[in-house]
């Protein structure tokens, strides 16, 4: 496995960690509000730094475990795979987000949009490496 | 699942005829990773043509004799 591969699997891990984190404290908060709980910059910037620190350890991790490939550049092959990668979480983040704005149209419910949009955010981001790990694993 | 690219190789049977080349040693001489050449030999990958030059340069070979086309694709 290369180091670019280790690398799209620390990013998909630590992003659905990420995503399980904040929307789990929006469910709950949810749950106590008795509505769609507003953003609260707290939990951003805790999800941001969270997503930070972990991706940087988990690089360090993947470096340290090869350090022969650790500044390995992304060859052909990877930088195909990137670009393609890029293009399916282009269509995800815009159907996440033309479908919260959609929502939002007939709902009106602006916390809610905050949150489809970010989460498009991350479904597009969880989605890039996702889908690099694929072509990796299966082929480009 | 992806389907294969219809490009047959002998870049492993080359390889191991110059002494053995290495994975990585192959990799480092035309510019890719040793995962890609990995891919290359197990048909998951087809390279550049820039890259099958490198390759086929580096054998002393023509690229037809180091690449095909799989004979039941159109």
């Amino acid at each position: 496995m290369s180091f670019h591969e280790k690398s799209a699997w620390v990013m998909a891990l630590v992003l659905l960690a990420g995503a399980g984190f904040y929307f789990g404290t929006v469910a709950d908060m949810s749950t106590e509000l008795g509505i769609v709980a507003p953003p609260v910059l707290p939990v951003v910037v805790i999800y941001i730094v969270a997503i930070i620190v972990l991706s940087i350890v988990g690089h360090i991790a993947v470096a340290v475990s090869k350090p022969s490939e650790a500044d390995d550049t992304m060859d052909e092959r990877d930088r195909i795979i990137a670009s393609r990668a890029g293009s399916f979480s282009g269509v995800l983040l815009g159907v996440g987000v033309i479908t919260g704005l959609g929502h939002y149209l007939f709902y009106y419910d602006g916390n809610l949009l905050f949150h489809m949009a970010l989460g498009a955010l991350m479904l597009a981001q969880f989605g890039e490496y996702a889908a690099r790990i694929v072509m990796y694993r299966r082929g480009v | 699942m992806a389907k294969r690219p219809p490009i047959t190789n002998r870049v492993k049977e080359l390889r191991e005829a110059h002494g053995g080349m290495s994975q990585a040693a192959l990799g480092k001489a035309i510019g890719v990773t040793r995962q890609t050449v990995i891919a290359i030999e197990q048909g998951r990958y087809s390279p550049s043509l820039e890259s099958a030059f490198r390759i086929s340069r580096l054998f002393g070979v023509g690229i037809e004799d180091v690449f095909g086309w799989a004979e039941d694709e159109v």
